[in-house]
């Protein structure tokens, strides 16, 4: 499956990833899995994944910080990144952090289903 | 031998459901040569009409106000009256007699069935006069319409009936039609802000969005709120965001935050150029 398009979810919350995981891999994707930002960020450069579901609260780092290091990079700074939290954007800061590394969306968890999230991922990567 | 008027008016009022036709039959006063039987000589029949309508079924009764009046001199005169319902050939298609006595003046209604295998069209009821030594007879009539019901309607009321209801209907869902389109357009349209440098344009964009997609889940309280907020100013009647006068990130924080408190709702994004 050369075609085969590769998601890294990020997200610290176990039985949520393994959801999303088992539910991207249903589409025919591939799947990679960071428990944390920094493991994230380890995975992100390394695998070079097609995109990247993002949670913003995370131990050891965070989601905002974890999208500035990959930013940073040649590589990182066009990947399509949607952060999947559950924080709303109310804080000054974050909204500009988030107009600075512009995620492709910025999705609360619940108002999304898997399914609808899925969805998006498969328009944005069939483009 | 005294001289007298003799008169004979016999009223025909069909008057049916909703409509009802009157006509007057009169006879033209008359100066017979005086006789002590006071022989009616001969009558004129007029016809008035009261502009009405009659329609009636077939089954239906059609009631017909008789009036014989002005046979005068004292004694009752036996007077034969003789109804007929005649199609528009001319032909019969009911025809009754009965005999009344008449003093003076008399009164009443005679109700005829029109019968059941009647077919639609025009009809004319006919009733007319005899009596003894009557020398010119005296006839009156006036037109109905013999109509089918549907649904207890008239049949061309219930085309009519229907047809405008119909249009109306039509009508309205026509301008229901154009009302939703236009709220639809006019709301599922994302406002294009090229006119604005690219620096601040994501912000504007993030804004309008931001309102675009909440005023989708709760209407346009979602304008209320952020026409409310401080540094922001939009029109009130589109959303379009106009101008923005202060941190557009804390603009941004205080539009989904008002959300959060007013509306109970979380706000996604979505960037319009992605990377």
């Amino acid at each position: 499956m050369q075609n085969q398009k590769t998601i890294l979810i990020v997200e610290d919350d176990e039985n949520f990833r393994e959801i999303v995981a088992m539910s991207l891999g249903a589409q025919k994707f591939t799947v990679l899995q960071a428990k944390d930002g920094q493991e994230g960020v380890n995975v992100a450069l390394a695998k070079h994944p097609d995109l990247i579901l993002l949670d913003l609260s995370m131990p050891i780092m965070d989601g905002m910080t974890a999208l500035k290091k990959i930013r940073e990079d040649n590589w990182g700074a066009n990947v399509p990144v949607i952060i999947l939290t559950n924080l709303n954007a109310t804080v000054e800061t974050l909204v500009e952090d988030m107009v600075t590394n512009k995620p492709l969306k910025y999705l609360i968890k619940s108002d999304w289903r898997m399914n609808d999230v899925a969805k998006v991922i498969e328009e944005v990567l069939g483009k | 031998m005294k001289l007298f008027f003799k008169m004979v008016t016999i009223v025909a009022v069909g008057a049916v459901a909703l409509a009802g036709v009157s006509f007057v039959a009169a006879a033209e006063q008359i100066n017979p040569a005086p006789s002590e039987h006071d022989v009616i000589q001969g009558a004129r029949v007029d016809t008035l009409s009261a502009g009405l309508v009659t329609r009636v079924a077939p089954g239906e009764l059609l009631p017909i106000s008789i009036k014989l009046s002005n046979f005068g001199g004292g004694r009752k005169v036996d007077v034969t009256i003789t109804y007929g319902i005649y199609n528009s050939d001319n032909q019969a298609v009911y025809v009754t007699s009965e005999t009344v006595a008449v003093e003076t003046t008399a009164s009443f209604i005679k109700t005829i069935q029109i019968p059941f295998d009647a077919a639609p069209g025009k009809y004319v009821a006919k009733a007319s006069i005899a009596y003894k030594d009557q020398l010119v007879p005296a006839t009156t009539d006036f037109p109905f319409t013999v109509e089918n019901k549907m649904f207890g309607l008239f049949q061309s009321d219930f085309y009519l009936y229907g047809g405008v209801t119909f249009l109306v209907g039509l009508g309205m869902l026509f301008v229901g039609y154009v009302f939703i389109y236009h709220r639809k357009k006019t709301r599922l349209v994302l406002f294009d802000y090229s006119e604005i440098p690219h620096d601040k344009r994501v912000f504007f964009e993030l804004l309008s969005d931001t309102i675009f997609s909440i005023r989708q889940r709760v209407g346009d309280r979602a304008l209320d709120i952020a026409a409310n907020i401080d540094g922001l100013i939009i029109d009130k009647k589109t959303g379009r965001v106009l101008k923005i006068t202060k941190s557009p990130s804390k603009i941004i924080a205080s539009l989904v935050l008002g959300y959060e408190k007013a509306l109970g709702q979380k706000v996604s994004f979505s960037f319009r150029n992605p990377q």
